[in-house]
């Protein structure tokens, strides 16, 4: 069942002289159980997109789509009240930096208790206590904390980021969410911490069949356990798909930018030899270029790019490029085959 | 040959409360011993806590440690507490580079600082190293009137890479310099170095967590834990045949 479907997603930024068109256009979807990838460097939008989706964004942002359905309702049309409720019940969310995200002044078990929802709770009031005592120690060693008497009564500041991290997935799932949203749950992380962190989403993944969205720079990480993947370049979606198929076929050059930037990716490269990059930086939001924000540093830009490309779809592999780099190889190999034939003929 | 960087037996203790009047022994660094030759780069590597960032910190000068020598160039430039040796030739990069430069200072500032310091330099060859610099690590001269907010994080490392340069340094030290950097930029960063490594024969002690730029940069690898060297050497070999456990634990996530 197709949990969620966004369609033509626009986040503007109103400023004293211009309106930024910061995400632009982005169509997405998921299905229940999946797990997908949203990918994309600092500045492309992945963080605003998941905020716009929760309804965490304020009013200086305008949002705007031509559907936005979670479980076939429209959150566009919902009023805010019932919206923030089916959120709350459905949706949760992991934010970067975690030890920033928890409240410094209060101590875990309290934090913890406060995410439990009331709704599943009877008896008196000592019973229902108890009950939740329970419960927040039950989350806790659901995440892999062994120790919950000594985290439960200290404060955010006094544990390390990875416990800190493991407390706020054991918040997120306190209301046992259909999509839980991760915000670069690993970026803090070192690399042990981190292997753990993603055994924890994968197994919550299959056996809750709770479906995850994971928002990163690191691909890596992503590509052996991810269903989707979904790359994003200063606010446009460049190409999306499943994730082997866009991984072993990119069709867009900044794609397969960003996979020849990993050192493990091409084989045939040696050690220390040069990897491969694009030229020049995101270009900041004051200063995006018109049509595709890719073009001043692409490599094979052409005149047509200065109009944004429109999203092709083929296979459940979509693109958004006039000039993608399949097509490009084959023109390449017709011309070297013509170039045979001549040779041949003289 | 003569390696470059020779570090013996380092070892740094701090005190830490144990009661009222009592303290406490912790051992932060245990008997660190490396070296390094021109050109090469050391990667270390280890869980948080194992001593990464206090050793770049000792060997950039900036930290003390209770014994050990640091020879550079046969050269003794620690002994024990005491700093004999001027912070020029190695140097230390830091994390976030958004955070490590001054917001009030434009870039020449920064960098004029640094020459300031430690050189006898005229104003006028100041100027003229600033300018060299710069093109070196692939800025344009015009960005030494530029403030640090005006530049993107991948431009804000090079600027950071152009302070460390500077003062020619023969050792670099990366604490964690490439990782929270976006993968484009990262490649880039990447790729000067290697090139900076090639021209003019760089050492770097490169400490990260990210283990496929280690395999792709790195000649020697150091595994840390709790402050002890647990593993050393070749990093092919290292990554083929992990022999202790801290290791093959570190390497297989």
């Amino acid at each position: 069942m197709q949990l969620l479907d966004i369609r033509n997603l626009t986040i503007e930024l109103k400023t004293s002289d211009s309106i930024i068109r910061v995400v632009d256009g982005v169509n997405f979807s998921l299905k229940e159980g999946e797990v997908h990838a949203l990918i994309g460097e600092s500045g492309s939008g992945k963080s605003l997109i998941a905020k716009a989706l929760v309804g965490a964004l304020n009013k200086r942002w305008e949002v705007r789509a031509d559907r936005m359905h979670w479980r076939g309702v429209d959150l566009m049309r919902l009023s805010d009240e019932k919206r923030r409720k089916l959120v709350s019940q459905d949706l949760a969310m992991i934010y970067q930096e975690p030890s920033r995200c928890l409240d410094p002044t209060a101590k875990i078990s309290d934090q913890i208790e406060e995410s439990i929802p009331e709704t599943d709770q009877s008896g008196n009031i000592f019973q229902r206590r108890r009950a939740k005592k329970k419960r927040v120690r039950a989350l806790l060693h659901k995440v892999g904390i062994k120790e919950h008497s000594k985290v439960l009564s200290s404060y955010p500041h006094e544990l390390s980021e990875g416990v800190c991290q493991k407390v706020m997935i054991a918040m997120a799932i306190a209301r046992s969410p259909r999509l839980l949203i991760a915000d670069e749950p690993t970026t803090a992380l070192e690399s042990t911490t981190r292997a753990q962190v993603f055994r924890l989403l994968k197994s919550l993944n299959q056996l809750k069949n709770m479906s995850i969205l994971m928002i990163s720079h690191e691909l890596e990480e992503l590509t052996d356990w991810t269903h989707g993947m979904h790359v994003l370049y200063c606010g446009q979606m460049v190409e999306a798909g499943p994730t082997e198929q866009v991984f072993a076929h990119p069709r867009h050059p900044y794609t397969k930018a960003l996979l020849q930037s990993l050192p493990d990716y091409d084989m045939a490269l040696g050690h220390k030899q040069p990897l491969y990059a694009l030229k020049g930086t995101i270009p900041t939001l004051q200063h995006l270029p018109i049509g595709c924000r890719l073009g001043p540093r692409c490599p094979n830009a052409q005149k047509a790019c200065v109009v944004t490309p429109k999203l092709e779809k083929e296979h459940g592999h979509s693109y958004a490029c006039h000039f993608p780099l399949h097509k490009q190889e084959k023109e390449h190999t017709l011309e070297q085959e013509l170039q045979e034939h001549k040779q041949e003929q003289s | 040959m003569q390696p470059l960087l020779k570090v013996q037996a380092l070892n740094k203790m701090i005190n830490v409360r144990a009661g009222l009047l009592s303290h406490k022994k912790v051992s932060l660094l245990k008997d660190i011993s490396f070296c390094i030759g021109q050109g090469e780069t050391l990667a270390v590597i280890g869980e948080t806590g194992a001593g990464k960032s206090t050793l770049a910190k000792v060997l950039a000068g900036a930290d003390e440690v209770s014994s050990g020598q640091i020879i550079l160039e046969s050269e003794l430039i620690k002994d024990g507490p005491k700093h004999l040796g001027d912070s020029s030739a190695i140097r230390l990069i830091f994390q976030d580079p958004t955070t490590s430069l001054n917001p009030a200072l434009t870039i020449e500032e920064t960098l004029d600082d640094c020459l300031r310091f430690n050189t006898k330099l005229s104003a006028a060859e100041r100027l003229e190293k600033i300018k060299q610099t710069l093109s070196k690590v692939g800025l344009l001269v015009e960005h030494r009137h530029y403030y640090p907010h005006m530049f993107s994080g991948g431009q804000l490392q090079r600027v950071a890479l152009a302070r460390a340069l500077i003062l020619d340094p023969k050792v670099l030290v990366l604490d964690e310099a490439l990782s929270s950097l976006d993968p484009s930029v990262r490649a880039q960063t990447v790729n000067l170095l290697l090139e900076l490594q090639r021209e003019s024969g760089l050492s770097y002690v490169l400490i990260t967590h990210h283990l496929s730029l280690v395999k792709h940069m790195s000649d020697q690898v150091m595994v840390l834990d709790h402050g002890e060297v647990v593993e050393y050497g070749n990093t092919r070999e290292i990554f083929t045949n992990p022999q202790s456990k801290t290791c093959q634990r570190l390497l297989t996530c």
